[in-house]
């Protein structure tokens, strides 16, 4: 029987900090939704219609849209802010 | 809002980022291609969803993600090869290819190159944002075959790495064939028996080898970039296993890259690049003006990130070119000014579709883009890269860059003592 060795994970454990979970909505009446549109193909096609048929189908008051100048950059931190302060929920893209 | 091909990567980036209930939308890949009719109809199902998800999301408040900054979990297993190399690969610990095991005792041996501490952090490494300590680094160093005195450089790239200019985060998650290309410059280089010369970006140097290999296991596993899951390379490209060389600094009629950007000659760095692969440019020319000019020529390609976004691109000049160069009284400058008037394309030879891209994210640089713009391959010509290396022969080669989403980035190698 071969001995038994220790050896280091090379790993890390997910995540930088510890942060609260989402809120629940109450409803979408009446709140406000950002868009963070990511510029891949058709998703600003996917944030108009989205927008509005919040609006007229779920009583959305208002919705603020932001693009992205290119997929693998990060939203600037000024519009991030912004879509923090004024909206109840944003709602973004990943992949193709 | 994700497609399907990338719900993985969505939930496991929420996960790392301390939200892991984020609500996710999912639609059908490749969702770009839909005709404007199907995005209207996928759209009439997505609102029903987020509806349904953000008024069902958990209790406010309740903090979920516990990070544990635990100094080094250690696993038991057989003493042999075998053993050790199945437990690595079940649980994709590796590049695929065979490792020595981080033993307490190798680790340890190593950290004594630096003057770091242990768990001192040197960065935070994208996506899974893993805290890249002095420990964690030296682990894999050692899987990666890394001789101890060798973690001073790894330790400098991963602070390379992690610098936000860097973009690792773009790099790590992209479908493009994106690897990290590892420079080193200064008197480390030599002490360390790197190679700069014949076949340098190939096979045979312990150190490129070595070195290359480790910073990507850095990057796999402590920023938890696994293929399939978080890394989404639609090919990957072989550099993604080692991309790592040093400047010839020895035949080079230039001053060394490091020195180019703000360090002192007899300071070592390293400087890594978001890079593509590279491209062979044969020419027997000794003409300095018909080398600038087919280099220039080989740059301009329709589906090019660089012309799409603007990028960073770079040219290894072997030393016979560069001396060719030199010799006709072109400094570095001068050469990237005339690659950089040379090699602009005609904004028309790209897809229609690719146009509008570079219309949106080239807008504040060059304004309205019209198919008979020409498109210059950055945003000025200091952001094309030089550098010198390889051996004897005609051979200098073009890296296409991962454009301006990553910037290339330089730090000092600090050693112990």
């Amino acid at each position: 029987m071969s001995a038994i060795i220790h050896v280091f994970e090379p790993t890390a454990p997910y995540g930088r900090k510890e942060m609260a979970a989402c809120r629940a909505l109450d409803g979408l009446r009446g709140k406000v939704v950002g868009f963070i549109d990511n510029a891949k193909p058709n998703f600003n096609h996917m944030v108009d219609d989205l927008a509005e048929l919040l609006v007229s189908r779920y009583g959305v008051k208002k919705t603020v849209k932001c693009t992205k100048r290119s997929p693998g950059i990060p939203a600037p931190e000024d519009i991030l802010a912004d879509v923090a302060r004024q909206c109840d929920l944003v709602i973004t893209g990943s992949g193709d | 809002m994700c497609s399907t091909e990338f719900a993985t990567l969505g939930r496991a980036q929420a996960r790392a980022l301390g939200c892991a209930d984020l609500p996710i939308t999912v639609v059908p890949h490749p969702f770009g291609l839909n005709a404007r009719a199907k995005v209207r109809a996928l759209a009439e199902i997505c609102v029903q969803d987020i509806e349904k998800l953000v008024c069902a999301a958990a209790e406010s408040g309740v903090a979920h993600t516990v990070v544990s900054e635990h100094t080094g979990l250690t696993v038991q297993v057989d003493d042999s090869a075998e053993a050790v190399n199945l437990l690595f690969c079940e649980r994709q610990w590796t590049d695929g290819l065979p490792i020595v095991p981080p033993t307490a005792e190798r680790v340890d041996r190593m950290m004594k190159f630096t003057p770091r501490a242990p768990d001192d952090v040197v960065g935070i490494v994208a996506p899974g944002f893993g805290a890249a300590t002095v420990r964690r680094i030296a682990i894999n160093a050692v899987m990666a075959g890394c001789h101890p005195e060798y973690l001073p450089v790894l330790i400098a790239a991963v602070e390379a790495v992690t610098a936000p200019e860097f973009n690792l985060q773009a790099i790590q998650v992209t479908t493009n064939p994106a690897a990290v290309w590892l420079i080193v410059n200064g008197p480390v280089a030599r002490r360390l028996g790197m190679n700069a010369g014949v076949n340098c970006l190939g096979q045979g140097n312990w150190a490129n080898a070595t070195l290359g290999r480790a910073l990507r296991l850095v990057m796999q596993n402590i920023g938890r970039a696994f293929p399939g899951e978080m890394d989404r390379a639609t090919q990957g490209h072989p550099g993604k296993y080692m991309f790592c060389c040093a400047e010839n600094e020895a035949d080079s009629p230039w001053e060394p890259l490091h020195v180019e950007r703000g360090f002192r000659a007899e300071q070592s760095a390293v400087t890594v690049v978001g890079a593509e692969g590279a491209i062979n440019m044969n020419t027997h020319s000794k003409s300095a003006e018909e080398i600038v000019r087919v280099v220039a020529e080989t740059m301009p390609r329709p589906p090019s990130n660089d012309y799409t976004l603007g990028g960073d691109p770079w040219v290894v000049f072997c030393p016979e070119h560069a001396q060719i160069l030199r010799a006709a009284g072109l400094s570095k400058v001068d050469v990237k000014r005339q690659l950089w008037e040379q090699s602009k394309m005609v904004a028309g030879r790209m897809a229609a579709v690719d146009l509008q891209r570079t219309r949106i994210a080239r807008l504040a640089e060059l304004g309205a883009v019209m198919p008979d713009t020409m498109l210059p391959i950055s945003p000025s010509p200091d952001r094309i890269g030089i550098l010198v290396a390889g051996g004897p022969g005609t051979h200098s080669i073009y890296i296409p860059s991962f454009a301006d989403t990553s910037r290339a980035t330089t730090r000092e190698v600090i050693w112990a003592g």
